[in-house]
């Protein structure tokens, strides 16, 4: 079911391997396209020469953070309109807001049940259920 | 283990996996399974020229960087080191258009209509980049006529230096010349080779040079354009972020950076911004502070 | 016009490192980076570089305030970075994560404090500096943390950090993470990919 040409093209964008991975291996089993990158900037440059439908971001990454990533998605070089979803070890009440200030349509903490990351992928990405 | 035996080690796909993880977090560089074959070999011949017992004694030994030379190895080992004329030629493409119309256009507004504009290659090697690029920019540049521009290159090693300003060369570097820039540029000196004719020689400025050395740097300054392919992404990480500061610090705000085609500044610094042109992915030095 | 050929400016003289650590508060974020840069191997402008990392607001400023501050690996600037990593500025503290990940000689006296930290958000970044410190201790720390830490977001960073340095020797204490925290699918699902990898790998 997977890599059809419609199917919807997510970045999952996390220094961890491991964590690229497990939410490469539920988005793909529930249809996506998936493609990874490991830091921020990777992220930028990777969508400004790829389309895509959805971003997957993690916060804590080297070089270039999630909400730094978020903002350079959503601004001038990259600008795209894509939904973002967050997702953080962080729980503090101003972490959320943090998110949506920088551009990001939601705010997931870390570990993300499984079936949710599916579900809100799917319902942002526009993706049939 | 006798040497017969560690002459046949295989790298198994277990390592083979952690050799490829280790590089794409260091460099970026993602190798496909198709590209199995050829890491493979290079990581044996590695291993066995390190006098360690096994893959995973090099690969802790590389990763804590106690030998620097393993790098250094690795480096010699997956990259082609071979240099010739017109190499990674898309990017000179990008230069005329639309890169230099840029510079130009920003030039004009600072003041500077007819230059100079000041372009770098670094490393230089035997001088087959910022030949070509002068090539390149006399025929296929028509603002050359009234504007002017620098070529200075520069490399830390000084045997390649005095080769790159004789500027002579055999015919597999000159391969990708088109043979009307061969017969107009060069003269042929015997055995096979053509030296590049002494205009060419005298417009570019040879500097021996170490990126990462700060002091020495501060010699460049105000470069619009500078070509540093190949050699950033095999630094370690401290070396990796100064030389990216150096080279942050030799161009002018606005300035184009470009690297090596399957090279990202996404490892080694976050200071440079990410441009999108038609042919791919070059930097600038920001305008502005960035906060 | 055409191709021309012109001198390199004349080098100017570095200014001495006084000076230099006086620029370190100048308005000119340019001459501020090239007065942190100037200031590599000075050990007395710790305390100056230190200071500017907090403050700074310059992104390539406090790019080169780290590298100059990594590059002096010693106790002092260890010490006075690792408070950062539980700053709330997410840009602040990976990039001070990055920095200490590249000084090996000074960080391992501070990890017996940092893994005993009551905030799991500094031991998750420790974890992180632990995936790329040039150690040859680095797995058996973050193998400490996986076999004691008692919150799961950790153990998870932790065993990300650990696997592509890990060996068949490490398997058990995977397993017992598996055990310790039954109700987690991401780190089942790591682990259970992790194990036959790792028992491929020659110790």
């Amino acid at each position: 079911m997977n890599g059809t040409a419609d199917a919807a093209r997510v970045l999952v964008v996390d220094d961890a391997a491991t964590v690229r991975m497990y939410h490469c291996k539920l988005l793909t089993d529930a249809g996506f396209r998936v493609e990874q990158a490991a830091n921020g900037l990777e992220a930028v440059e990777s969508a400004m020469v790829n389309p895509f439908d959805l971003f997957v971001v993690d916060v804590n990454m080297p070089k270039m953070d999630g909400y730094a990533c978020v903002e350079t998605l959503r601004g001038d070089t990259v600008a795209t309109s894509a939904p973002i979803v967050m997702i953080s070890t962080e729980d503090g009440p101003g972490d959320a807001d943090r998110a949506y200030r920088a551009g990001a349509n939601l705010y997931l903490v870390k570990p993300v049940d499984a079936a949710r990351l599916v579900r809100v992928a799917t319902m942002l990405s526009g993706a049939p259920l | 283990m006798t040497s017969a035996a560690a002459q046949e080690f295989r790298l198994s796909t277990a390592e083979f996996e952690r050799f490829r993880e280790y590089f794409y977090k260091r460099t970026g560089i993602q190798f496909t399974t198709g590209k199995r074959y050829f890491v493979d070999k290079r990581i044996e011949a590695c291993v066995r020229a390190s006098g360690h017992h096994n893959f995973t004694a090099w690969f802790s030994s590389l990763r804590v960087g106690d030998r620097p030379e393993l790098l250094q190895e690795l480096t010699n080992q997956l990259t082609v080191n071979e240099t010739y004329f017109m190499r990674e030629d898309y990017q000179f493409d990008a230069l005329l258009n639309p890169v230099l119309p840029q510079v130009l256009a920003a030039a004009a507004q600072a003041g500077r209509p007819n230059g100079p504009i000041r372009i770098l290659s670094l490393p230089c090697s035997t001088g087959e980049e910022p030949f070509s690029i002068a090539m390149r920019l006399l025929e296929e540049w028509p603002p050359i006529s009234h504007v002017d521009v620098e070529i200075h290159a520069a490399d830390i090693d000084s045997d390649v230096l005095d080769r790159a300003r004789h500027g002579s060369y055999g015919e597999r570097s000159l391969q990708r010349v088109p043979k009307p820039w061969l017969a107009k540029y060069f003269h042929a000196v015997g055995a096979g080779r053509f030296q590049i004719d002494q205009g060419i020689r005298d417009a570019v400025t040879f500097h021996r040079m170490n990126v990462c050395d700060t002091p020495s740097m501060r010699a460049f300054t105000d470069f619009d354009v500078v070509f540093c392919r190949n050699v950033l992404i095999y630094f370690d990480e401290l070396s990796s972020r100064r030389a990216a500061e150096n080279l942050f610090g030799a161009m002018r705000p606005g300035g184009y950076l470009f690297l090596g085609h399957a090279e990202s500044m996404s490892r080694i610094s976050p200071i440079f911004t990410p441009h999108r042109l038609p042919q791919g992915i070059a930097y600038q030095r920001p305008m502005g502070a960035r906060q | 016009m055409g191709l021309v050929r012109r001198q390199t400016a004349e080098v100017t003289r570095q200014a001495d490192p006084g000076t230099l650590q006086d620029r370190l508060a100048d308005p000119d974020p340019e001459q501020r980076r090239r007065a942190a840069l100037d200031l590599d191997g000075h050990a007395e402008a710790v305390p100056a570089l230190l200071a500017r990392v907090p403050a700074e607001t310059d992104l390539a400023v406090r790019d080169a305030v780290l590298t100059t501050l990594a590059a002096i690996d010693h106790a002092d600037v260890a010490a006075g970075l690792v408070p950062h990593l539980s700053s709330d500025d997410a840009a602040l503290r990976s990039a001070v994560a990055g920095a200490l990940s590249a000084m090996p000689a000074s960080v391992p006296a501070l990890l017996p404090a940092l893994l005993a930290d009551p905030d799991h958000d500094v031991r998750i970044m420790t974890a992180m500096v632990l995936a790329d410190l040039p150690h040859p201790g680095a797995a058996d720390w973050l193998a400490e943390i996986v076999a004691t830490d008692r919150h799961a977001n950790v153990v998870a960073a932790a065993i990300d950090a650990l696997l592509p340095m890990a060996g068949p020797q490490h398997a058990a204490v995977l397993r017992a993470a598996q055990e310790r925290f039954p109700k987690d699918p991401f780190l089942h699902f790591t682990i259970d990919a992790a194990l036959p990898a790792l028992a491929e790998v020659e110790a």
